[in-house]
Formats: C-alpha cells, sequence, structure tokens
C-alpha cells in the first residue's frame, strides 16, 4: 500500500516520501481501517522537525499522521464492538501511528463509529484536536455559566473547545485575530476578543477557568484574569509536578513564577496530554450528530497533495483543521 | 408470528399446510437496539416483519454521510428490496433503534412459498402494492409539500418514533438540515 512516510528529520519538503509499504497486520485487539480521510496536527511538524526525537522516539522510516476516519475491513478475534464495514474514527496511538496511509491497524479501544451525518473528511478532522478539548475542560470541569477563556479561538483545538464549552452551557471569550472574528462569532463563543485590536486582559475578569492553548506568557497572564480558586488548565505551558513525576522527572519543580501565581489565586493549574480513547470520542460522536460541536475545516488535500498540506498546516495559517482525502 | 398469520387469515384463505410452511421458515428474534440486520454491500437473504420496536432503513454515500430511507415500526416489512429482487449487494443498512422484536424470513424460502402455495399471492401481492403506494406518496410529497407538512406526515406515520430517533434521522429523511427542523419544531409548538 502506499503511504507518506518520514525518511529522516529535518525541514519538511526535505523529510518526507511517499513508499510503498505492506499492508498492517492486526493483532487480536486491533481493527484494520480502510483510510478514507486523515487529518494532521501541530504535532505531525514538530515529529518532522526532529524537535520530538527525546519524547516520541519512532523508527525511520516511519508512516505519519495520527488522526483517520474510515471503513472497518478487519478485526481481530478479541474485538467484539465492530462489525466489517462499520464507519469508524480515530486518534490513533503512539505505536500504531500512521494515518496517511491506504491502511491503518488500531487498536479497537481508540476507536469509535463516526459521527452519521458528517462526511469522512469532516470526521478525521476531529479526533486528536476534539480530544484535547474535552478531556482538558472534562478535567477542569465546566459548570453551566462558567466564565471560561479559551485562547485561539480559530485552531484546531480551540474552535473544537468553544463549542463544547458551550454545550456545557459555559458563557466563553476566547482570543483571535481579526479576519477571524465574524466566524468565530457563528462558533457560538460569546466574546471574541480581536488581540490586534483588544487587550483580553482588561475584558475578562474573574474567570473560573482558562484553557492556555499557547503557553509561554500566556499561561503566567492566565492568573491575572482568573478568580479566586479558578482552574488553569494547559496544552502549551509548563508541566505541572503531577504530570512531570508521572514522566520520571522525578526532581522536577514548577518554574517559580507560575507557582506564585497559583498560590496566589489559590489556583489550580494542570498540564494536559491528550490520550486516544474511543469512548470519547463516541461522546464526541453524539454531541456532533445533534451539531452541538460541528467540524472546522481550512482546506482538503488530495493524498497526492500531502506534503504541500503539512507544509500550509507548518504556517500556523490554517483556521480549522487541514485534512487529506485517501483515494 | 400468530399476529402475522391472523393478519394473513384476514385477507385470504390459509391452509393449515401454508400456515405450517410459513412458520417453518421464520424465526422469532430480538434484536438488540443499535443491531444491525442488512448492511451496505452485503448480501440480502432476508426480509423482516416488525412485531416491536422501531427500525431505520439509511445508506451511506461516497463521502461517508447517511442518508434516512425510512422506519419501520409494528407491522411494517423492511429489507433492501433493491439488492433482494436484483440479486445485487445491499444499498442500505437496517439498524434498530430500539430493541426491536423482528420475524426474519429467507427471502428465497419466501420466494418459493409462492410456488408451493400460490394461495398467498394476494397476501405478497398486497404488500408490494402498500409497499409501492408508499414510497410514490413519499416521492410526491418531497416534490409538493413543504417540509413542514412532511414533518406533519412523519408524526402520523411514525407515531412514537420521534422519541427513539436522532434528530438527524428526521432531518435527513425529510431532506432538510436540522437546523430548518428546529425551527420547524418551534413553530409548531406556537400553535
Amino acid at each position: 500500500m502506499k503511504a507518506l512516510q518520514i525518511e529522516k528529520y529535518g525541514e519538511i519538503k526535505d523529510s518526507l516520501i511517499f513508499n510503498e509499504v505492506s499492508k498492517p497486520t492486526i493483532q487480536a485487539t486491533d481493527i484494520l481501517i480502510e483510510v478514507k480521510a486523515a487529518a494532521i496536527n501541530p504535532i505531525d511538524k514538530l515529529i518532522i522537525l526532529g524537535n520530538l526525537q527525546g519524547m516520541l522516539p519512532i523508527p525511520l522510516p516511519s508512516t505519519i499522521a495520527y488522526d483517520v476516519s474510515g471503513i472497518v475491513v478487519e478485526k481481530g478475534d478479541e474485538v467484539s464492538s465492530f462489525e466489517i464495514g462499520d464507519l469508524v474514527y480515530s486518534r490513533v496511538p503512539q505505536e500504531q501511528m500512521g494515518t496517511i496511509a491506504e491502511y491503518v491497524a488500531v487498536t479497537s479501544v481508540a476507536v469509535s463509529k463516526k459521527p452519521g451525518n458528517i462526511t469522512f473528511e469532516e470526521a478525521a478532522s476531529l479526533p486528536l484536536a476534539g480530544l484535547t478539548a474535552m478531556q482538558s475542560l472534562e478535567y477542569v470541569g465546566i459548570n453551566k455559566n462558567d466564565k471560561v477563556l479559551i485562547h485561539a479561538g480559530s485552531g484546531g483545538v480551540g474552535s473544537l473547545a468553544i463549542q463544547y464549552a458551550k454545550a456545557k452551557g459555559a458563557y466563553v471569550y476566547t482570543t483571535t485575530s481579526t479576519d477571524n472574528v465574524k466566524w468565530i462569532k457563528e462558533l457560538g463563543a460569546d466574546r471574541v476578543i480581536d488581540y490586534k485590536t483588544e487587550d483580553y486582559k482588561t475584558i475578562v475578569k474573574d474567570a473560573d477557568v482558562v484553557f492556555d492553548t499557547l503557553g509561554g506568557n500566556y499561561s503566567l497572564e492566565a492568573f491575572q484574569v482568573l478568580r479566586q480558586g479558578g482552574k488553569v488548565i494547559s496544552i502549551a505551558g509548563p508541566l505541572d509536578e503531577e504530570t512531570a513525576k508521572m514522566f520520571g522527572m522525578a526532581d522536577y519543580n514548577l518554574p517559580e513564577e507560575i507557582a506564585k501565581q497559583i498560590s496566589g489565586k489559590e489556583a489550580t493549574y494542570k498540564y494536559l496530554f491528550m490520550h486516544p480513547n474511543g469512548a470519547h470520542l463516541n461522546e464526541i460522536k453524539l454531541l456532533v450528530e445533534d451539531e452541538k460541536i460541528k467540524p472546522v475545516i481550512d482546506k482538503v488535500y488530495p493524498f497526492a497533495d500531502s506534503i504541500e498540506a503539512i507544509e500550509h498546516l507548518a504556517t500556523g495559517r490554517a483556521k480549522g483543521k487541514i485534512v487529506i482525502t485517501i483515494i | 408470528m400468530e399476529e402475522l398469520i391472523k393478519k394473513i387469515k384476514d385477507i385470504i384463505h390459509l391452509s393449515i399446510e401454508a400456515e405450517d410452511y410459513l412458520i417453518s421458515i421464520s424465526k422469532e428474534k430480538i434484536a438488540a437496539k443499535g443491531s444491525i440486520l442488512i448492511r451496505q454491500g452485503q448480501t440480502v437473504d432476508k426480509i423482516f416483519f416488525v412485531t416491536g420496536g422501531c427500525l431505520r432503513s439509511y445508506c451511506i454515500d461516497k463521502h461517508g454521510k447517511e442518508h434516512t430511507l425510512h422506519f419501520a415500526i409494528k407491522d411494517n416489512w423492511i429489507s433492501d428490496y433493491i439488492a433482494f429482487h436484483e440479486n445485487e449487494k445491499a444499498t442500505l443498512t437496517i439498524e434498530c433503534l430500539t430493541e426491536s422484536n423482528v420475524i426474519e424470513f429467507k427471502a428465497k424460502k419466501i420466494m418459493g412459498m409462492l410456488t408451493l402455495f400460490p394461495e398467498l399471492e394476494p397476501f405478497q401481492r398486497g404488500n408490494l402494492e402498500r409497499l409501492f403506494v408508499s414510497l410514490q406518496k413519499r416521492i410526491l410529497n418531497q416534490l409538493q409539500l413543504s417540509a413542514a407538512e412532511r414533518y406533519d406526515l412523519f408524526l402520523d406515520e411514525y407515531p412514537d418514533a420521534e422519541q427513539h430517533t436522532r434528530n438527524y434521522h428526521i432531518a435527513s429523511y425529510l431532506g432538510i438540515t436540522q437546523e430548518s427542523l428546529s425551527r420547524i419544531r418551534v413553530e409548531k409548538a406556537k400553535k
């Protein structure tokens, strides 16, 4: 089968190549998906550049990308939750990475039936970003009428997080650039802050939750807009100590600046690593079928233009997700 | 099966031999909610008579989106008749929206039944004519009626189905968006 593989670490155009590889074989708990669409994420760019060699070592060459939607064509003997012919979607686990290909083998617990009211391309756009949004907001808990600040509302994660928070009944602030204000409002955000002309720190006060998707100064500034006892959930800032220890960093300490902020506000701070989860994807499926969440796609590329798709991702200017149709 | 036999006897005289044959080719099943009775792309060799529950038939287009053809409730027959009669792979999937009681008949046995017991022909013809009439009405309604009018017809034809269906099932059946369906419901509630 044909697959897009990373052959070496480096610039996108120099590192990726289409190879003819063996169709994956499945274990007893796996299903084999005929890939109809795959989606790419910022982590794919980081892997290609070599920035994650230490944290996510991969053999070279490796087929890339984690998001998929397609049709079950084979299933392992121990799989009872899917049948041949089921239409599914998944964020595959690290060890099964490789969705820009004609087939991918995935452990069935990471898979869900896809929402019936959307296309394969739309379904493929959801898993990684949707799970990140959902798991982050579920970790801190969103109550009705909570004030939630979500940075980068036009991004893959941000655009889904806005919709998820609104589905939970929250009042949502989000930041974005001028070009995106109109369509982000249409997603349902209550107060869209144009960071080019407004300072969100003067607008957001006493937020119950800040979803830090940007890191850097934004991680610290989160506490300026947070209420006493509020919660910051981050996917881009420093690790919290509990998470660091889980990764074997026994001597890790939270940076002093952020520790002071947390203490001053008696707040909670957590860094979240998303994890593949078929049950969570099934919850997202129900929200999508009820149109509480709608996929946001920037562009769909044909399989042959996958490298161009990843270069587009690397510009950081996509409004929503970039998807590849596997024909 | 008793109810179905009674329905048949209301229309034709059913001999004991024909009745025994019908019983012998039938299989009463309880299908779990979410189970698939016929799957798009597979061979179709069964016809189902619904004695309880709610089922949906739909097709999946090449982009992966579902389109609802119709629903089936008590006393409805359901299958993929194109696949069955044309000897082709199924173009429909039939799923149980609730736990459902169905009587399953092997399609070939049903066809063979008419050769053995020609007196069953009026009953079978009546079923197919009702199916044809239903589909013709559906096409004409789609062409002539407003979405709100078609929604009312859906509620009349499938009482209680709304509590078992997802909004996108109904919107797809009516050929409208979910937003339009919400608007229709709001307008209806105001009246």
